[in-house]
């Protein structure tokens, strides 16, 4: 087994969730409907969750315990892709951002049920119950507010186009793709991405939504290196600000 | 999280005398019965809008409850904590809504209750008025406050109104973890290092007196207020819940060796009743009637937050759809 | 000159609001307020399926994905959501807690039997103050002829205060597939008082603290 090419793949998919959990938790109390408040909320935490599970699977594998990598780390180390660390801007764009990001994350778990790594398998299959929670959620809003008002049509459209490069960096290359495929712990990321495009392409097709396309656009890499938008380190040091007070004490 | 102290006798309703005397007989030798009342029975209208005035300020102390726990949800140290500040602050949110249908069930729409409450027609508990400086803050929110809103809530649990009863049902359920989440926050700080233990003792000091406020000033007993206890609207005095919620918890946080900032404060075993410096009532009154430290931002975020929403609400509008109150 | 709002709050700080806050806010328009729904909520499979409360929401299927948020998110297990519009409930009346509502429904007259017969389910409140819950289903031709059939079928059972009736076809229950929403909730441990045990370090700190 190839452990530095899962432990970047566990890194990254963890970054993605705790970094995405937290900023969706912001919305937490100011959400624009009481009802809607409290499911983003709890799949907020259901990506603190997922996020917890990965990194006690890089802690099996001899790296740091679960709450050292997350409150203990530089920007640099974060392995998330630069999407999920955006500010959460206006609802529109949250949305779009839950919508895009977590239908990859639900293809993402799917194919890894078959890892041949099976504590990642276990892991998958454990959280796919509430993924397609996250999916039905996520899907249900765009296809009412997409087929709604020429202001909530647009509000999206605009989100959409904004996000769309942004979302292919999920499915920047690992250096490790082919190992991982060889190895069977994951079919690799232009796989995923083949298969999400489709599933987004679907659910638009539903809706007065376009789809931009996507060979005219520049996928936005970088956060699978360790390189970040202006966006992170502050959100970083947000996050770790009590923690830091006394770093060594138990809160 | 509601300790009941900023309770208003509800104005313009039909006076008692003038209701059916027979209707009002049975109404009442049902609640002596022990039945709940359920949406659709006959009720005076006094009790239904002093129902409503209770339950919407119940409400609102649960959303507006939300913010200042809420400053600390992206700075909670470490996954345990964050998660469960996530959850806690969510569950206030949560409650909000159960209040809110439970009071609509009464006749009052959850929109006209959000207006009342943005534009400062109707009040919510006076506590959340105050800012959570530090860390420390929230935690001693989530378990004195709550401790607080729990000692009111079992009360009014017991309460009439089969709605609001099945509302309190759940939200106490809930709270218990609250408490338990904030009294294992507040021992984690009291027994860790000592900056922890400085920043849980100034916390304490900062809290105490809205925490003495929180169940309002000692009741004059009126006609209006004994006619509200025979209809089980009102369940305890607000003295009887503050003594109540002192004997729980005072001693907690005395065994931690904590202190607080009333000299005074010490158990009558004579009387079993705990004496105490009187609270600054005028500064209580101060801050319910706008002039507290975050009372603008408050209701700021919270209209904030309704004008960002709007344009959700506009798009998914059914010009079809009438507003049609819950069942139960 | 309007500051902008500095909060202890980052959040609240990245809201970009101001200082100085306009007094009145522009009145919402009366409509603005979604449809509600009741939602139901099932314990374990073949569970009973109990009322727990209602939502608002514009669209059956968002009023489902509250209802499962609002409704089911602790505890440790669940296995269905059902959720319909209160305006598709027919309501009975309520009656004293030691009456029997079906023994005050009495057919009036001829019942409407045109159109075709559709399955109806039945809701039970047994004592004031307590939850519907879910007793069975009948087929009937509207919901006014399902009361009688459920006061023929369901009336032996102990008294009822006040039932609903609302045809099948309106309500949103969940799926088979959908039963895998719950599995993780034993996990969210988080959520639970049982989580949070600190009677060990109250001790500990005690007996540190008691000889001097």
């Amino acid at each position: 087994m190839n452990t530095e090419a899962l432990k970047e793949l566990l890194y990254k998919m963890a970054d993605d969730q705790l970094i995405l959990g937290h900023r969706n938790s912001e919305w937490t109390g100011i959400g624009p409907l009481l009802e809607e408040d409290i499911a983003f909320s709890s799949m907020a935490q259901d990506k603190l969750g997922h996020s917890q599970a990965l990194y006690q699977l890089l802690n099996q594998l001899g790296e740091a315990d679960p709450d050292t990598i997350a409150f203990h780390r530089k920007g640099s180390s974060f392995k998330n892709c630069q999407f999920t660390e955006l500010p959460i801007g206006e609802y529109d764009f949250s949305l779009v951002r839950h919508f895009l990001y977590d239908l990859a994350e639900k293809i993402r778990f799917e194919m890894l049920t078959e890892s041949s790594y099976e504590p990642l398998a276990q892991v998958a299959r454990n959280f796919l119950g509430e993924l397609r929670y996250h999916e039905l959620h996520a899907i249900t809003w765009i296809k009412q507010l997409g087929t709604a008002t020429e202001e909530s049509i647009g509000r999206l459209q605009e989100s959409l186009d904004f996000s769309l490069p942004y979302a292919l960096g999920i499915f920047e290359p690992s250096p490790f793709e082919a190992d991982l495929i060889a190895e069977g712990i994951f079919e690799g990321e232009e796989a995923l991405k083949a298969k999400w495009l489709l599933k987004v392409k679907e659910v638009l097709g539903q809706t007065n939504l376009r789809m931009p396309e996507i060979s005219l656009l520049t996928p936005v890499y970088g956060g699978r290196m360790g390189n970040h938008t202006e966006y992170l380190q502050p959100l970083l040091n947000e996050m770790t600000e009590v923690v830091l007070l006394d770093p060594a004490a138990e809160w | 999280m509601y300790g009941g102290g900023t309770i208003f006798e509800s104005k313009g309703y039909k006076e008692l005398s003038l209701e059916d005397p027979e209707k009002l007989e049975a109404f009442q030798a049902r609640i002596d019965r022990g039945e709940k009342i359920e949406p659709t029975d006959w009720m005076p209208d006094m009790y239904r809008k002093q129902l409503i005035r209770m339950i919407e300020q119940h409400a609102h102390s649960e959303i507006i409850g939300a913010l200042p726990e809420g400053t600390w949800i992206t700075r909670a140290p470490g996954f345990r904590r964050k998660l469960a500040q996530m959850a806690k602050v969510q569950d206030e949110v949560g409650h909000g809504q159960l209040l809110y249908s439970a009071a609509e069930t009464l006749g009052k729409s959850r929109e006209e209750m959000f207006n009342d409450l943005i534009n400062g027609k109707s009040k919510y508990s006076n506590i959340f008025n105050y800012p959570a400086f530090t860390w420390a803050d929230s935690n001693v929110i989530s378990w004195l406050v709550d401790a607080g809103a729990i000692v009111n809530q079992t009360a009014n649990a017991k309460g009439s109104y089969g709605p609001y009863c099945r509302a309190l049902e759940r939200i106490c359920a809930e709270e218990s973890f609250h408490l338990k989440y904030g009294h294992d926050a507040v021992v984690h700080l009291a027994t860790g290092s000592p900056l922890q233990r400085q920043m849980v003792q100034e916390a304490l000091h900062r809290w105490w007196p809205p925490l003495m406020h929180f169940f309002g000033p000692s009741d004059k007993i009126s006609v209006h207020t004994e006619q509200l206890m025979r209809w089980k609207v009102k369940m305890a005095t607000n003295d009887d819940m503050r003594q109540q919620f002192l004997d729980m918890y005072v001693p907690k946080i005395w065994e931690l060796g904590l202190t607080l900032p009333d000299e005074n404060l010490k158990k009558n075993y004579e009387t079993g009743l705990w004496e105490f410096t009187e609270p600054d009532w005028e500064e209580f009154k101060r801050v319910i009637n706008g002039d507290g430290p975050c009372n603008k931002e408050r209701l700021a975020v919270r209209k904030s937050a309704e004008e960002k929403g709007a344009w959700v609400r506009r798009a998914l509008l059914s010009p079809k759809a009438q507003y049609v109150q819950p069942l139960a | 000159m309007n500051t902008p709002l500095i909060s202890l709050d980052p959040r609240i700080t990245r809201l970009g609001l101001y200082e100085v806050i306009p007094e009145t806010l522009v009145p919402k328009s009366p409509l603005d307020q979604f449809e509600t729904y009741e939602a139901f909520f099932q314990k374990k499979v073949e569970g009973h399926y109990e009322h727990t409360g209602p939502v608002h929401a514009p669209h059956p299927e968002l009023a489902y994905l509250f209802a499962k948020e609002q409704y089911s998110r602790r505890g440790n297990t669940c296995t269905g959501i059902a959720v319909v519009k209160t305006e598709d409930i027919q309501a009975t009346a309520f009656t004293d807690n030691d009456k029997n509502i079906y023994d005050l429904i009495i057919p009036r007259g001829e019942i409407d039997l045109s159109g075709p017969v559709k399955s109806f389910d039945i809701f039970h409140m047994k004592k004031r103050g307590q939850h519907h819950e879910h007793v069975g289903r009948v087929e009937a031709h509207s919901a006014e002829e399902a009361i009688y059939k459920a006061k023929q079928e369901f009336s032996s059972l102990a008294p009822v205060v006040n039932v609903w009736v609302a045809a099948t076809e309106d309500i949103r229950f969940s799926t088979p597939e959908e039963k895998s929403f719950w599995d993780t909730l034993p996990l969210k441990k988080y959520r639970e008082p049982l989580a949070y045990k600190v009677q060990g370090k109250i001790d500990q700190y005690k007996k540190e603290h008691s000889s001097n």
